[in-house]
């Protein structure tokens, strides 16, 4: 009885402590969310003067037939898939090559994270220029190297303005991966590796064997992490591209704003965010689980 | 006595006389009994409190109404002399000219925030006629129809009263016009021997004689990227064709009707017939007026604006154009897309009067006449295009006062926004083949009446 009660005065107060900060959680997070999920079965746009007038599943329907709505979504995963495949790979390289001992190798670790550090309007500012038909370096870098004949328009033209976006985010967080898998390398024991080539192992039998399955929870947090930032770009995409030519590079965070704020579509636009939200959760959803067995076979 | 609790004054004071107790009056209370002290504190304070306030509020009185808007920055500039003018005129009323940024879609993107907040900081809203449904449907414009009778409103050009119309109010007066219209060389056409074109086929016909017969590469240039000047020149053979995009008072989309596909054809055929050149389909206003300065083509659809810089001094037509109504289909009337800029009145405005007599002195002929001389500019009232004065400088607002009448405005639809982005998609793809026209005027037609609600 006595040892019930002094737990449940313990209880007690623990809640009372965290009560504070899950009400902050609630309004912050929970809150939005929920309102969002709750506007989504609501008609509230200009037909409706800006008043919501419950609709059911009206906003889900009109999504469905929605051509620009699922023209995004591909987009988006698109933009998703192929920044997360060179990141990865990029970023592994360059983890495994600042993770050598070399001279001046603090200075380098330091400008390689630059790129990440620099504000993204910034930056797709810069590739914008860079990218620039008449004006930009690397057509004229193309030019000289003769590489092409013709200035190529290449934010004007559906396919070389996705692969430019892409390029540009790329560049730019690479060297996010590229920390956080370095921070993983270095965690790795050099006896391992000594063990292993005593046994006889390649270097490339070691890297499979012994670096990638120590690096891999590194590598399921960095991918997550650029899921979901990549699954909601939108700085890059708007100032480098407005979602052109013909809505090819068109994110479905692109296409939120436009229905909120030039359309005021906001049940719409809740209906919107909603099923974004969904496929996000359900993404980090499974990796969570695929996360929870590894650590679980590890142990 | 307005605003006496929000008075900063009845916050601030308070304190003040408390610090002040400590530091000067101790002196003076210690020869006082505590409750006389006490009694001479507090109303020494309310005796403070109550003379700033008065002061306040007195000074207030007699301190100008400021009215604040916001509009692009070099039109700011531009602007500036007419609001000094009026404040000169006017010492009751200060106007804030709020610089933003350049383009105008960054500026109705700040003008939504601020009304989407419900307390706007601007009283009018300097405004491109496309905004107007989206605003008003919106509420947050004043209705202007108890301001301004038929009679003030003859003078203005039709299509810019429209275009200030939506349901059943009136909620811009118009300030500077814009329309679309054809350019053409006369030293090419006299060179061929063919009349002006009044008709599409026309327009080819002449085209493919001169690309023939000189050396100039390309009949007609125009605007193929998509974004809203494609809208605009889709507008103006749309109604060349006899047909229309969105009927406002029904809301009955055009756009899957025979001459709303006719129209896409003829922009897919310009292209197609090398009448246009390929890259047609990526330029805006300045590629196409380049193109036909630099003499590579010998017609272009324009703006108001596109006559100074191709009439300019190192413009190698100067001198070899003219302006007229854009052509049109044998039996049917020519149309200009209408765009410019007017005032509106923000719903919430504190001051609707002060803002009312700002709009007045801008759209009235005056200054509206020393601005569009002094900046060429278009007016909006049908006497200035025939002014003399006016045509001393700019003889050419005689033709243009006839385009002038044959402009229509885009569908004032609270949803503009959205039937716009449709059209434009499947216009650049029909353009661009990657649709057949029927098809994309189809889809932008099915898209369209979901978005305004109406059933196909």
């Amino acid at each position: 009885m006595t040892r019930d009660y002094i737990r449940e005065r313990q209880q007690r107060t623990g809640w009372l402590l965290v009560t504070p900060a899950l009400l902050l959680l609630l309004l912050v997070y929970a809150f939005p969310i929920l309102r969002a999920f709750w506007l989504s079965f609501f008609t509230e746009n200009l037909s409706t003067s800006l008043e919501p007038v419950f609709s059911g599943l009206d906003n889900y329907g009109r999504m469905a037939q929605d051509g620009r709505f699922w023209q995004s979504m591909r987009n988006t995963a698109v933009f998703t898939v192929f920044t997360l495949i060179f990141e990865l790979l990029l970023g592994l390289i360059i983890a495994l090559s600042l993770d050598q001992a070399f001279r001046g190798r603090g200075w380098v670790r330091t400008i390689a994270i630059l790129p990440w550090a620099l504000p993204t309007a910034l930056i797709a500012l810069a590739w914008r220029w860079i990218f620039n038909t008449e004006f930009g370096v690397w057509n004229d870098l193309l030019l000289r190297l003769q590489i092409i004949s013709n200035p190529v328009n290449w934010l004007g033209t559906p396919d070389w303005a996705m692969v430019a976006v892409i390029g540009a985010d790329v560049w730019k967080t690479t060297s996010f991966v590229a920390i956080l898998l370095l921070a993983g390398l270095q965690s790795i024991s050099q006896d391992l590796y000594e063990a292993h080539a005593i046994d006889g192992a390649s270097p490339w039998q070691s890297f499979r064997q012994i670096t990638l399955p120590l690096i891999a929870p590194q590598i399921v947090i960095a991918m997550l992490f650029r899921f979901a930032q990549a699954f909601g770009i939108f700085d890059l995409i708007q100032v480098m591209t407005g979602g052109g030519p013909g809505g090819a590079t068109e994110m479905v965070s692109i296409y939120i704003y436009a229905a909120v704020m030039r359309y005021l579509d906001f049940g719409y636009g809740a209906a919107l965010v909603t099923v974004t939200f969904l496929v996000l959760i359900a993404v980090v959803g499974i990796t969570w689980l695929y996360l929870s067995r590894l650590r679980a076979k590890t142990e | 006595m307005h605003g006496l609790c929000g008075e900063p004054g009845s916050v601030r004071f308070p304190g003040f006389v408390l610090r002040d107790r400590s530091l000067r009056f101790r002196l003076l209370s210690r020869f006082l009994p505590l409750r006389w002290r006490r009694l001479i504190w507090v109303s020494l304070a309310l005796l403070i409190t109550t003379a700033t306030l008065l002061f306040g509020s007195y000074v207030r009185a007699q301190q100008p109404v400021t009215i604040s808007f916001l509009l692009r920055a070099v039109e700011a500039d531009q602007m500036q002399g007419l609001a000094e003018q009026f404040m000169a005129e006017n010492p009751d009323i200060r106007i804030e000219m709020v610089r933003g940024p350049n383009a105008a879609d960054a500026v109705e993107n700040l003008y939504t925030t601020s009304f989407l907040l419900g307390d706007s900081p601007y009283d009018i809203l300097f405004s491109d006629v496309v905004w107007i449904p989206k605003f008003a449907a919106a509420g947050w414009l004043q209705d202007l129809s108890d301001r301004v009778s038929e009679a003030d409103l003859a003078d203005f050009l039709e299509a810019d009263v429209a275009a200030g119309q939506y349901k059943d109010g009136f909620y811009r007066m118009p300030f500077r016009s814009d329309m679309g219209m054809l350019y053409y060389r006369t030293d090419l056409l006299d060179q061929v021997g063919i009349a002006p074109p009044q008709t599409f086929s026309e327009l080819i016909s002449a085209s493919e004689a001169i690309q023939d017969q000189t050396d100039v590469d390309w009949g007609f240039v125009w605007q193929g990227l998509q974004y809203e000047g494609l809208v605009t020149n889709f507008v103006e053979i749309v109604a060349g064709y006899g047909g229309f995009w969105i009927d406002p008072d029904t809301l009955e989309v055009g756009l899957d009707q025979p001459a709303a596909i006719q129209a896409t054809e003829f922009m897919k055929g310009a292209i197609a017939q090398g009448i246009s050149p390929p890259g047609v389909t990526n330029y805006v206003e300045e590629d196409s007026l380049r193109q036909f300065e630099n003499g590579n083509a010998a017609f272009l659809r324009n703006w108001p604006y596109a006559w100074a810089e191709a009439n300019g001094d190192d413009s190698p037509v100067a001198g070899n154009i003219a302006l007229k109504p854009m052509v049109h289909a044998e039996g049917e009337q020519p149309a200009a897309c209408l765009g410019g800029w007017g005032f509106g009145i923000s719903a919430n405005t504190a001051h609707p009067e002060e803002a009312w007599r700002v709009v007045e002195f801008f759209t009235s002929p005056g200054p509206m006449k020393d601005f569009v001389t002094e900046f060429a500019y278009v007016p909006s009232r049908r006497a200035l295009f025939t002014d003399p004065e006016v045509l001393a400088k700019f003889p050419h607002y005689k033709q243009l006062l006839e385009v002038a009448d044959t402009a229509v405005p885009r569908p004032p639809v609270g949803q503009y926004a959205q039937v716009s982005d449709i059209l434009q998609r499947y216009l650049s793809a029909a353009i661009t083949d990657q649709m057949t026209p029927e098809a994309a005027m189809q889809a932008a037609a099915g898209e369209s009446r979901r978005v305004l609600g109406v059933e196909s």
